[in-house]
């Protein structure tokens, strides 16, 4: 690369107009369920939230390493690319922004499904487990029972 | 006129950008889903894969590392690695292939294609068949041969090196100079001999690999500075030296900091003076990599020294290399008699490698003794180095006029045009190609995500019909992909550059060919030690005063 940090996937999420980005896909998803006639108003949010989570967690949380080479001799092999991101530095802007984008959604669909409680119930455990856990810095580079560790 | 009026990086539209990403996520969305219908069998799968026998081991590769090269590099990779049969000087005639099988395999039809070649360093144009530096790479093997077969301080030093060695020093300015066979290997394998464990090293964000695997073999602490960025530099010099080593608190041994004379994925070019004045001030050293400067940017094609008008002498390490402006292979360190003594000495590539072998150095030391005015055709030197710098600067005029958004310094002979989007990057790749333009296309990861370009490397060899008809081929073009992005007027300089210009260059440097001064291998006019933050004005004109003094002398010679 003709940068000195040898894997680009520690600062392209720095770059301008990603999180505009991010959101407009979170937009087009939304509006992608909402155009299916036969589903309610707040089934539509509770599965784009769902959908948001699932598809946030195996991006951010499961795939590891990089799509290519980096030239870091495979130090990132073993590393999620959340791991990855900001070269492991805790607390930085995209990483805040990444965890409050989640919580947002989550919001407005309680809002939008009228508080109903299994539809909490299951957005609240999808959002606990696939968007914040993960993302807390005590489990940065823990594996629980070793699932995907190699 | 400050460095910074003379460079711009225009910074990429905001919705340009958002388009780039969606256009890799998609890109990604359907590599995933190819990959999956070639793993579950629903397409025929081309990719080496591991035999039946090793499928429950460990896996040799992790499959996801070659998702890019495998769903996006592939697909259009005949933009790269493309066969030529010619020498590639300012054409090229390239062996056509076609890819039934979407860049799987290639076929090839038998055709040749001729095509301007803007991918090869060649910027004093010395990648010829014919001239004082070929005849003297054929004398030269026919007296040692075509190898060496040892090390340096062993049996390969020949007195060709010596020499080279000695016009290396002199046209550098430095009290000595050494060689090595590989310009990477002249970076990576000499950092380690002059820093180590103890040391710091402030290294330029955009800084080449073989620095950055240098700094990180010599086991040093490196610190990176923004690009550029000469109030970062300070402020991490100043970190350094308060702070000293990470736990224990002591002082560093020494602090080198690394920088490239000219950028060659930007086009930018370095703050020297300012480095120079900060290196000073806090007793640092200065390792300055001109590999795409020396011979291409100054008045004299000194390298970045040069245009700012420095003292060679305040730079402590001056690398460069002889594969961009001088048509051969290898790099060079240069520095005081100390310096180069310790690197005979101490260097892993000087004392294990094999030296330079005897036809490539003559041919370097031949394009040397042009560039000073003792070899060729009377004021050829100076001829080449007007001729680049003229194309240099028209062909980054006309571009500017065009509206696309050009990166780099304006005497920067690298012209790097933006491209941004994923699809357009082979696109131009290969419309160029049909119109009869060779150049190079890069995009991510060797670039950040948003910023993939066209890379135009100028050369003396390019005549201004070429540089001309490349300009119309690259209107076309980006007006046929909806390139020309630029929001901003065409800068202030790029005012007077035409053609009539640029014949009224090249007709002064006709008019000199009586050589003298500096091209006649004389001493260099320096400027006084200090060197000032501005560079030297431009381009001369008839009103310039060395050039007054110049024809003057002419005329009284005549």
């Amino acid at each position: 690369t003709a940068h000195s940090d040898p894997n680009p996937n520690h600062v392209y999420f720095n770059s301008r107009g990603i999180w505009a980005t991010y959101v407009i896909f979170i937009f087009i998803t939304h509006f992608i369920v909402l155009s299916i006639p036969f589903i309610s108003m707040a089934l539509a949010w509770t599965l784009t939230c769902q959908i948001h989570n699932v598809i946030t967690y195996f991006w951010l949380h499961w795939e590891k390493g990089a799509p290519f080479e980096p030239l870091d001799q495979g130090e990132s092999r073993t590393l999620t690319h959340w791991e990855q991101l900001d070269d492991g530095v805790q607390f930085t802007a995209n990483k805040k922004f990444l965890l409050v984008v989640p919580i947002v959604i989550f919001l407005l669909t309680t809002f939008y499904t009228r508080y109903d409680q299994i539809h909490f119930l299951v957005n609240a455990l999808s959002l606990v487990l696939l968007a914040i856990v993960p993302k807390l810095p005590q489990l940065y580079r823990v594996r629980i029972f070793g699932i995907n560790k190699w | 006129m400050s460095v910074e009026h003379e460079e711009q990086f225009e910074p990429t539209p905001y919705v340009v950008a958002i388009i780039t990403y969606i256009g890799y996520v998609m890109l990604a969305v359907f590599g995933h889903m190819r990959d999956f219908l070639r793993n579950h069998g629903f397409e025929k799968n081309l990719i080496a894969t591991e035999p039946a026998r090793t499928k429950d081991f460990v896996p040799l590769y992790q499959n996801f590392e070659s998702f890019y090269t495998r769903n996006l590099y592939r697909r259009i990779r005949d933009c790269w690695n493309r066969p030529i049969r010619t020498c590639p000087g300012a054409e090229f005639e390239l062996i056509d292939r076609k890819s039934p099988d979407h860049g799987w395999s290639f076929e090839y039809p038998g055709t040749h294609t001729r095509a301007i070649n803007f991918g090869s360093y060649n910027y004093l144009g010395f990648a010829e068949t014919d001239g004082p530096c070929a005849d003297a790479a054929a004398a030269a093997t026919e007296t040692f041969g075509c190898g060496v077969g040892s090390p340096r301080a062993e049996a390969g030093n020949l007195d060709l090196h010596t020499r080279l060695e000695a016009t290396v020093a002199e046209f550098v300015g430095a009290e000595d100079a050494i060689i090595f066979p590989m310009g990477f290997a002249t970076n990576a394998l000499n950092m380690p001999a002059l820093i180590g464990k103890g040391c710091c090293v402030l290294s330029d964000e955009l800084n080449h690999s073989s620095l950055v695997l240098g700094a990180r073999l010599t086991g040093a602490k490196i610190k990176v500075f923004r690009h550029n960025d000469i109030a970062d530099v300070e402020a991490k010099l100043r970190d350094a030296i308060v702070y000293g080593q990470d736990r224990t608190r002591r002082p560093f041994k020494k602090i080198l900091i690394v920088v490239e004379g000219v950028y060659s994925m930007e086009g930018s070019v370095t703050r020297l003076p300012e480095l120079i004045a900060l290196k000073k001030k806090y007793k640092a050293y200065l390792y300055l990599d001109e590999a795409h400067s020396i011979g291409a940017m100054g008045p004299h094609g000194r390298g970045v020294v040069d245009y700012f008008g420095c003292d060679p002498r305040d730079v402590d390490v001056l690398m460069g290399t002889f594969t961009k402006s001088f048509g051969g292979a290898g790099g060079y360190i240069a520095g005081s008699q100390h310096l180069v003594a310790l690197l005979r000495q101490r260097s892993h590539s000087g004392l294990y490698g094999a030296s330079l072998p005897a036809p490539v150095a003559a041919q370097v030391v031949t394009a040397f003794q042009m560039l000073m005015g003792r070899a060729g055709p009377p004021g050829e030197g100076a001829r080449r180095l007007k001729q680049l710098e003229v194309n240099t600067q028209y062909f980054r005029a006309s571009l500017h006029r065009l509206g696309v958004i050009v990166y780099g310094h304006r005497t920067s002979p690298v012209v790097p045009v933006m491209i941004f989007m994923p699809g357009k990057i082979a696109a131009f790749g290969r419309e160029t190609l049909k119109r009869g333009l060779g150049t190079v296309v890069v995009g991510y990861p060797a670039t950040p995500i948003i910023e993939s370009r066209a890379r135009f490397c100028l050369s003396a060899a390019h005549s201004l019909d070429i540089i001309d008809r490349s300009v119309q081929i690259i209107d076309e073009v980006t007006s046929l992909l909806l390139m020309k992005y630029s929001r901003r007027p065409p800068p202030a300089w790029t005012a007077g550059i035409t053609r009539e210009w640029a014949e009224a260059q090249l007709k002064l440097v006709d008019q000199q060919r009586r050589p003298h001064g500096a091209a006649n291998g004389g001493p260099v006019p320096r400027r006084p030690v200090e060197c000032r933050g501005d560079p030297p004005d431009k381009v001369a004109d008839e009103n310039d005063a060395a050039v007054k003094d110049n024809l003057a002398a002419v005329a009284a010679a005549s």
